[in-house]
């Protein structure tokens, strides 16, 4: 088992894959949260490796696919590379390939040139926002903390209303209650009490 | 022609006569304007009729008006799953309620020989168009199931189209001739109400919710102490009304809010079939893992030398990540004496896995509290969070014979010939720790 | 003394302490009455830490029907529940932010209680059960945090732990060992793992539970039969009824802190405020993500762990511990204006060194 992936692990090496790290350290010094490479990649420790999602346990269906993508230099190729992930596949499919490397010496760039209504785990906050920020662009409950309050809020408006309102209801209920039983037990010595 | 005249014509001569009679008869006789109670004559009955008749149609009407002043909030509401449900039975209920007050009304007016007395044919005219009313539209309502949604696309146009001045009947001309009637009612209950005691209609003494209970006692000693007695008891027993009002509220509320979800939850999630089968991939993904790490810890324990890579991997400046003996993870760079050098990656801080690569003074970093520890001595730098040194792992290189060609224990000068050639063909080994 | 009058001296000490002849409706409910003056508002911080902690109770209880204590599983079925079961998200959501701000009520009710002198006789039980609650609710946040099986779970649980340890190389000889071997009896094994988890869950889900109802129980007793203290040195001006007027002003804030639990959980997902990857699944083989630190309650001892000798710390905490513990006899002649000013110091240390301890932490390592 180890030795066909071993060799299969050479084989790749030697031509020379990298993960872009440019990417991690402009995103982890712009937003002073420390990402790792799961933000693009399928595994965080990136693609180089022989666990889940690295280059060294692909089958030779996905190693074909991942010939695909990394060939994919024009924007809409429609690639799914197995060592990216939604994010990543996206960002290779708006952009190509081509542009990705070139954005390796201004990785700031990637922002602008992602669609802007771009919003891949349904946060509402877009994707380009969540690179920029160091948050996870596939995942709808990792966001801005102040934004994600304000989208949710604005979701979720008609529950809150009314829970407050039969919260509302609960205690006009109860301090009736108790108002009445204190007024039926009230002995007749304090009886002027209101 | 007859559509035209019940749906157009009727509506406007009710609404006009009601204004113009109602206003005439309000100015001209004040003090007729009166719901002619019969109270006093007959109470019994009257608590059994009245109460339930007000209560019903209060909250039929009130969802009537809703639904005709705030069509858009209305149809929002009905979104929320199980509010039409709960609306359609809280109405059915009210009109239940209003039938079975109004019939008593009826019994009592018909054979009570007192309230005979005070009764006029229009009396009979009104308590009948009522009942009728309110029995064609429960019978509306349960034919023609969910009216409180459907009315907001028919009946509310066309009552508003009527305000506007340019009234469009082919809203309900369709109807079938049970709801045709209800509106026809409708209109002629409208047409009747300055004529008959129906004005009352127009006066709701809103006060009496809020004003203080009245007792009104005979002022002797004996029934002024009764009266505190009854007092308190007026006042509590309000109170537990208002709070089983208030409790209602909530209690709706929370049952329309969360029982489904509460059931949805225990239920648990019905997904469909293509994220059922990701999420079984997953647990399949997760498993092997755990299976793998297993296979690990079992290759651990039963096996003297654990084969890690090909000597042909190991570089200088980045280390190779495996799993030592301890099932810590340790690093395997090629020393500058071309041999190996093994060095654990757990970080003697905290544990957390030292990064793999060298930095140009030969160490490597620990990201959690930033140490750097010396690859060639283990040593972490002075000042360093970590405090002792890194150890290094005893490991030994096989040729493809199966015969150990070098091998080094900590501490000890390797053991063997280190042949180049020979070397590079060589597979490297971790050999378990407390052997020779 | 002879032994009868030794007797009697401790009967009626214990009498007062556990004044059971007020166990009754007339004392409990129709005659108490509550002081009202400006620091009234610390009267309500006890019920609304026993709010957070039924909560805590209800989501908790609803977790436990899908999650799976299993190194395998614990990550894939919090994240089931997040993101599959209905309603599983903002369960989890409440139970996280739930923890928080119980902790947070819990040590204001502290703050307050001590400045209110509220352990002044004969309060003293319910002074001692309310700083074993504290530990307890520690225990708590410390068990409950392990269970995610996240990156940071782990690694802030790992890095605790190791704290224990740091204690032997104090000890002399043989003892120095001692530490090492409790640390491991508490993981269950010589790493984090499987059997941690095992035996966290069950100390979070029943023995925690169990103990605190026991000892919440004589608490709240005490509370209710002794009544709230005066609070201030000044005789009170006005009081106010117990039954229903304090009691339903408690109900009122137990609304208002719901409804803010309740728009926190549904809006703010608690994981939201630190970098995503110390939320993955914990991988033992792979590297340990950047910001590896314990929950925000702790970082008034982290910190300073951090920054200071070990020994430093270890005398300091067992101080503190002494000293809270046995308040109720240090601080019996205290002012409670003397009590104010240490209570507000007490906050700020505790306010500073939360908001604040990262910056101070850096600012020293440079």
């Amino acid at each position: 088992m180890r030795a066909p992936l071993i060799l299969i692990f050479s084989i790749i090496a030697a031509t020379h894959v990298q993960a872009y790290s440019e990417f991690q350290k402009f995103v982890t010094a712009n937003s002073g949260r420390p990402v790792n490479c799961a933000m693009c990649h399928a595994n965080h420790d990136g693609p180089e490796g022989t666990a889940p999602g690295q280059i060294g346990r692909l089958t030779p269906a996905e190693q074909a696919e991942l010939g695909r993508a990394r060939a994919a230099l024009e924007p809409g190729a429609n690639i799914n590379s197995p060592i990216l992930n939604a994010f990543g596949n996206h960002i290779v499919n708006s952009l190509g390939k081509k542009k990705v490397l070139e954005l390796r010496v201004a990785p700031a760039e990637l922002a602008k040139l992602l669609p802007a209504d771009g919003d891949l785990d349904g946060d509402g906050i877009p994707d380009a926002q969540e690179y920029l920020a160091g948050t996870n662009p596939l995942d709808k409950n990792d966001g801005d903390p102040w934004r994600l309050f304000q989208n949710n809020l604005k979701r979720n408006f008609t529950q809150i209303l009314l829970t407050l309102a039969a919260t509302v209801a609960g205690l006009y209920s109860l301090n009736h209650f108790l108002h009445g039983f204190a007024i039926a037990t009230r002995s007749d010595d304090e009886s002027e009490e209101s | 022609m007859i559509d035209a005249f019940l749906f157009i014509g009727l509506p406007y001569v009710a609404i006009v006569t009601a204004l113009v009679a109602g206003f005439t008869r309000a100015r001209s006789n004040k003090y007729g304007l009166s719901a002619r109670s019969s109270q006093f004559l007959e109470d019994r009955q009257l608590l059994w009729g009245s109460a339930p008749w007000h209560i019903g149609i209060g909250v039929v009407l009130l969802g009537h008006l809703v639904a005709v002043c705030l069509p858009g909030v209305w149809a929002s509401l009905l979104t929320i799953p199980g509010a039409l449900l709960a609306i359609e039975t809280v109405g059915v209920a009210g009109s239940l309620l209003a039938i079975v007050g109004i019939t008593v009304l009826i019994v009592r007016r018909v054979t009570s020989a007192r309230v005979q007395a005070v009764t006029t044919t229009m009396d009979l005219v009104v308590v009948g168009l009522l009942l009728v009313q309110v029995i064609l539209g429960l019978m509306s309502a349960i034919s023609f199931r969910y009216g409180a949604a459907w009315s907001t696309g028919t009946v509310v146009p066309y009552f508003w189209s009527l305000v506007r001045l340019q009234p469009d009947m082919t809203y309900v001309v369709d109807f079938p001739m049970l709801f045709k009637l209800h509106i026809v009612g409708a209109w002629l209950i409208i047409l009747a109400l300055p004529f008959t005691r129906l004005m009352h209609v127009l006066y709701v003494p809103l006060g009496y919710i809020f004003r203080a209970p009245q007792l009104v006692i005979w002022s002797t000693t004996r029934r002024r102490q009764q009266a505190v007695a009854a007092q308190a008891q007026a006042e509590s027993r309000r109170e537990f009304i208002k709070g089983a009002a208030g409790a209602a509220v909530a209690a709706g509320l929370l049952a329309l809010g969360i029982s489904e979800k509460l059931f949805s939850f225990f239920k648990g999630p019905r997904p469909d079939l293509e994220a059922d089968s990701a999420l079984l991939a997953k647990k399949l993904q997760r498993l092997q893992q755990t299976a793998e790490e297993r296979e690990l810890e079992l290759e651990r324990q039963r096996k003297e030398m654990i084969l890690i890579g090909r000597y042909a991997e190991l570089t200088e400046n980045k280390g190779k990540y495996f799993t030592d003996y301890r099932m810590a993870p340790g690093l395997a760079f090629k020393g500058k004496d071309g041999l190996p050098l093994l060095i654990s990656a757990k970080c003697t801080h905290l544990g957390c896995t030292v990064g793999s690569e060298m930095d140009n003074q030969g160490r490597i970093l620990c990201p959690c509290h930033i140490s750097y520890f010396n690859v060639q001595t283990g040593e972490p730098n002075a000042g360093s969070p970590a405090k002792a040194p890194l150890a290094h792992l005893a490991w030994a290189l096989v040729d493809g014979d199966g015969k150990v060609v070098v091998s080094q224990v900590p501490g000890q000068p390797a053991q063997g010939q280190p042949n180049p050639t020979v070397l590079a063909q060589c597979n490297l080994y971790i050999t378990k720790p407390g052997l020779a | 003394m002879s032994l009868r009058d030794q007797f009697a001296k401790t009967q009626a000490y214990l009498a007062e302490r556990f004044p059971v002849e007020k166990m009754n409706y007339a004392s409990m409910v129709e005659k108490k009455e509550v002081p009202v003056h400006r620091l009234s508002w610390g009267y309500y911080m006890g019920g609304l830490a026993l709010f957070f902690f039924i909560m805590q109770l209800v989501t908790g209880l609803l977790l436990l029907f899908y999650y799976q204590p299993t190194v395998s599983d614990a990550h894939a079925s919090v994240e089931y529940i997040t993101n599959h079961v209905p309603g599983g998200a903002l369960i989890r959501n409440l139970h996280a932010w739930g923890s928080s701000l119980m902790i947070a009520t819990v040590l204001v009710h502290l703050l307050t209680a001590f400045a209110m002198k509220a352990f002044g006789k004969p309060r003293e039980v319910t002074w001692l059960t309310g700083v074993a609650l504290l530990g307890i609710v520690f225990a708590f946040g410390f068990t409950g945090y392990l269970l995610p099986w996240h990156q940071i779970a782990v690694n802030a649980t790992k890095v605790g732990l190791q704290s224990i340890e740091m204690v032997g190389q104090y000890l002399p000889g043989a003892l120095a060992r001692w530490p090492t071997a409790i640390k491991e009896a508490i993981q269950g094994e010589a790493t984090v793992g499987q059997a941690t988890l095992s035996r966290f869950f069950a100390i979070h889900v029943i023995v925690l539970p169990l103990t605190v109802f026991a000892v919440l129980a004589g608490h709240l007793i005490s509370v209710q039969l002794h009544g709230m203290s005066r609070g201030v040195d000044d005789p009170p001006k006005r009081m106010e009824k117990f039954f229903p007027t304090f009691f339903m002003k408690d109900l009122q804030v137990w609304g208002m802190a719901f409804m803010i639990l309740f728009i926190l959980g549904l809006c703010v997902p608690f994981e939201s405020f630190s970098a995503y990857p110390l939320f993955e699944p914990f991988d033992p083989q792979g590297s340990t993500p950047d910001g590896i630190k314990p929950e925000w309650y702790f970082y008034f001892v982290y910190y300073p762990l951090e920054l200071l000798p070990f020994w430093v710390i270890l005398i300091g905490q067992h101080i503190a511990i002494a000293v809270l513990a046995l308040t109720p006899w240090i601080f019996r002649n205290t002012s409670r204006r003397t009590l104010r000013v240490l209570a507000v110091a007490a906050a700020l240390y505790l306010i500073v060194m939360t908001v604040f301890g990262e910056t101070i932490y850096k600012l020293f390592k440079g």
